[in-house]
């Protein structure tokens, strides 16, 4: 293990000399967590994810992380991730499709728990039929837990996103946890070029004493914090407790904003946004929209692209204010809910302009032909 | 915990609660108090909303006197009638949901050695037999396997008495309950067994009814799981709403089917004689 | 320029090891790239594809390559077994694109799709990539190499040193290089094979170099 020392979050993400590398998506993600000083990182091998937490695993035996194990299923894995962060320490895991909805119950859990979990989600299709192919309808159920959502387009965003993720869930004013979640295949498996910051670099350690809600190793005295609780009793406070609980959960959300601006940069990248036809998506679909952008500018349509890279808190002023120039709103998304669409039309005014297309799910790759169609008949409407 | 990090600060003394002094005072932490010392010192449990009659309740209080170390454990619990009591200990203590109780504890044991490790924290699973033996059966018997360091406690009243009664692994055969109309079909699972198999180096059972047997056995268990790794203490706490019987009688009952077992392994066995309980 | 590139075979023939070391080459030729393997929960043998885009400017689109200008055949299955994504194997082929397969039988191809090809002039080359890397490396897992080696040949579309930097940095075992478990276990044979690291990398290097010659001067 080489000598390393913790540096201002502020300068990794901004200042820090980058290396390029040429890196697949899990490659990417465990570059990430080496830097990101994590104390335990326990995981359940699922495809597409496994290739990251064996790596996490490498680094671990090289010494970068202090406690490592495969955990005995999801929900299970999920459950020591929160024990291990109610203990004070900072923890890494990742799932995928199947997983995530075998661990679901953890996650409001961790929510409510304020609980700062990182957790990186390479999106997959969830069963039946068997699948093992790119799919993301697991982050539209992952969207009401709680729970931040970020979705990177390419490992330089995991990467990027990944490391940002600790020190924003971390704050105290936010303190709830965070997914980073990626398209599997697209992102984890395929290889890019990937800046990443100098590997004796690592961001500071988490301080348990700024949490909000006190750290379970009796070193705090235990009396009237837990005692006459609110749990499991039938009264009005009892009641309103749990319904303020929620709210406040959701307004430390919001609270995040300022962090995420200040620590992962823009919610929305946007190109065009005076077009006729505004492409809106996130992830892989992001990439495919910009090459049909650029196809259809190419041939003298006039489309604008908008990438939304933060999914929760979702940055509904943005996207209202987006809305208003463009004839036809275009979404096309990588599951067969369309999430991304039914979030846009339910923000917006006038939702008729949004045609929440193409959709293409179950493994299946979204050529920028298909948005192109999309465009092509959008304009002749 | 340090002693002093519970102290009144000076001109709070009239408005803290009478209970907070009395623990201040006159509570168990770094005291190494035991059950022989009940009712000379404030409790960790002043009061409980559990029925009337209930062994589980006073299980968890004797568990709860009997603690080496009060003032240094955590206690993890799952979803049941523990998880209505439990919030009222004055330790830090952990709803988990239901059934995944061993697995966060493992997470919060491996935390707490790192954050800490020239102190001893002690994590303890307290549950009941549904959520160890049922629904949380594999976290329990992963966490055995791999040799953490945590004690399992099972509060066995033999039936999901929190959700209205109903039938669990560890009701006996033939036990008719919700859920089991015309009586239970297998026998009471072997979880002393399945313990001794899993890696446990102490595993014993007893009833609610043998209060100093019972607090020896918590020390025991604790301690071991501190120095050598994972061990389980099985209690029976009969329950008088569900198994219908006159609230009076519990004792009675949990004497009358107490198991009393106790398996220690050799290493086990040479750390609780060096320690003298 | 913006190549396109689509290799299809099945599992264990090094399409995904191909693709990757393209795409290494290509950024060290200052180029940029993205490399995707396709593969299903299946092991050896199942259709397996991966597929490549290099250019002069930043590469976006990610996924399948569905109208690629270039298809790299590894296996005679996947044309006449419906051994891949695409039916027919050269489903979506840009007009005047490039394919290669590997065999030495040029009647492999129904008359029907040939006269498709030839609507879309499509170069075709066949190369006995698997007897070459018999022949060259004594192995038929360095057929890729074979197949890489044609593909230069043809369009030059990085530098053979760099291909050779790639391959050293692949093969030196310095690197930990992750593509899947299986692919893990297919080096661990490679490395059985040769005693040395150098030794395979040289015989990859060779296996690339006689295909590049034969196809550059044909």
């Amino acid at each position: 293990m080489m000598e390393r020392k913790v540096v201002d979050p502020e300068y990794m993400f901004k200042r820090a000399p980058r290396e390029k590398k040429f890196l697949i998506g899990n490659e990417a993600v465990a570059e990430a967590v080496k830097r990101a000083n994590v104390d335990i990182a326990i995981a359940y091998p699922i495809t597409p994810q496994s290739e990251a937490t064996h790596i996490v695993g490498d680094i671990y035996a090289e010494g970068y992380i202090k406690d490592y194990y495969r955990g005995e299923d999801e929900f299970n894995v999920m459950s020591a991730i929160a024990g291990a962060r109610m203990g004070g320490a900072r923890t890494f895991t990742a799932t995928s499709g199947p997983g995530t909805l075998r661990a679901f119950e953890m996650f409001p859990l961790w929510a409510g728990a304020r609980l700062p979990v990182v957790c990186a989600f390479m999106c997959r299709g969830v069963n039946s039929p068997l699948t093992i192919q790119p799919d993301n309808i697991e982050i539209g159920w992952l969207m009401d837990t709680g729970m931040l959502i970020f979705h990177a387009e390419n490992p330089q965003e995991f990467f990027d996103m990944t490391l940002q993720a600790y020190i924003v869930a971390e704050q105290p004013d936010v303190h709830i946890p965070i997914g980073v979640c990626v398209d599997g295949f697209f992102v984890t498996h395929t290889r890019e070029i990937v800046e990443v910051t100098p590997e004796d670099e690592m961001l500071p350690p988490y301080d348990p004493s700024t949490s909000p809600v006190p750290i379970m190793d009796m070193e705090v005295p235990p009396i009237r914090q837990m005692r006459d609780p609110f749990v499991m009793k039938s009264n009005y406070i009892s009641y309103n407790t749990h319904a303020s609980w929620q709210q406040e959960v959701r307004a430390a959300g919001e609270r995040a904003k300022k962090h995420i601006a200040r620590y992962v940069g823009k919610f929305i990248e946007v190109t065009n946004p005076d077009a006729e036809i505004l492409l809106i998506a996130s992830g892989t679909a992001a990439a495919q929209a910009r090459v049909a952008m650029e196809q259809a500018r190419e041939k003298g349509m006039d489309v604008g692209l908008a990438k939304i890279r933060v999914i929760r808190p979702f940055p509904e002023d943005e996207v209202r204010e987006l809305a208003e120039n463009p004839r036809i709103i275009i979404v096309p998304e990588h599951n067969i809910v369309g999430w991304l669409a039914r979030e846009i039309k339910s923000r917006i005014d006038n939702s008729g302009k949004v045609r929440g297309h193409p959709r293409v799910f179950g493994g299946m790759t979204m050529p920028p032909e298909f948005i192109m169609e999309e465009i092509v008949n959008g304009r002749a409407r | 915990m340090k002693k002093n990090i519970a102290t009144i600060s000076p001109g709070f003394e009239d408005i803290m609660p009478e209970e907070y002094q009395d623990l201040v005072n006159d509570g168990p932490y770094g005291r190494g108090l035991g059950i022989k010392n009940l009712g000379t010192f404030k409790e960790l449990i002043e009061e409980h909303p559990l029925c009337a009659g209930c062994g589980l309740a006073l299980a968890i209080r004797l568990t709860a006197a009997s603690l080496p170390a009060p003032e240094d454990t955590i206690i993890v619990g799952t979803t049941g009638c523990n998880s209505i009591l439990m919030p009222q200990l004055a330790i830090h203590n952990i709803h988990s949901l239901f059934g995944n109780q061993s697995s966060l504890a493992a997470g919060l044991k491996r935390a707490l050695k790192l954050r800490y490790p020239d102190k001893n924290k002690d994590v303890v699973v307290m549950a009941g037999d549904g959520g160890i033996a049922d629904i949380g059966l594999s976290p329990t018997l992963h966490t055995w396997l791999r040799r953490e360091n945590l004690t399992t406690i099972m509060l066995d009243n033999e039936s999901y008495s929190n959700t209205g009664g109903q039938e669990s692994g560890m009701s006996c055969e033939g036990a008719v309950l919700n859920m089991a109309p015309t009586g239970k079909k297998f026998p009471k699972i072997p979880m002393p067994e399945i313990a001794k198999d899993s890696g446990c180096a102490y595993v014993a059972t007893v009833s609610v009814a043998n209060a100093r047997r019972l607090g020896r056995m918590v020390k025991r268990a604790i301690l071991v799981a501190r120095e050598i790794g994972p061990t389980y203490l099985q209690i029976f706490v009969p329950c008088p709403t569900n198994y219908k019987f006159s609230t009076s009688e519990t004792l009675k009952r949990a004497k009358e089917r107490e198991k009393i077992m106790e398996y220690i392994s050799s290493e086990a066995e040479k750390l609780i004689k060096e320690a003298n309980i | 320029m913006k190549s396109s590139i689509r290799m299809s075979g099945l599992g264990g023939q090094g399409m995904v090891t191909a693709a990757n070391l393209l795409g290494t080459a290509a950024v060290k030729d200052g180029k940029y790239s993205i490399v995707i393997p396709f593969f299903g929960a299946e092991k050896r043998l199942a259709p397996t594809e991966s597929y490549l885009r290099i250019s002069d400017e930043e590469v976006y689109e990610k996924g399948e390559a569905v109208y690629p200008n270039i298809i790299m055949v590894f296996h005679k299955d996947v044309i006449d077994k419906g051994k891949c994504y695409t039916m027919p194997f050269y489903e979506g082929l840009q007009s005047e694109g490039l394919l290669i397969i590997n065999s030495a039988n040029k009647v492999l191809i129904p008359e029907y799709d040939i006269s498709k090809l030839r609507e879309l002039k499509i170069n075709i080359i066949y190369v006995s990539a698997s007897k070459i890397a018999m022949e060259v490396a004594g192995t038929e897992l360095a057929t890729n190499m074979v197949m890489l080696g044609a593909l230069i040949g043809v369009t030059e579309i990085v530098t053979l040193e760099s291909m050779e930097k790639a391959i050293t940095e692949r093969f030196s075992g310095k690197t930990k290089f992750i593509a899947s478990g299986t692919t893990a276990a297919l080096d661990d044979v490679l490395k059985k094979k040769y005693t040395k690291a150098a030794q395979l990398i040289e015989k990859n290097m060779e296996a690339i170099r006689v295909a590049y010659t034969s196809t550059k001067n044909a």
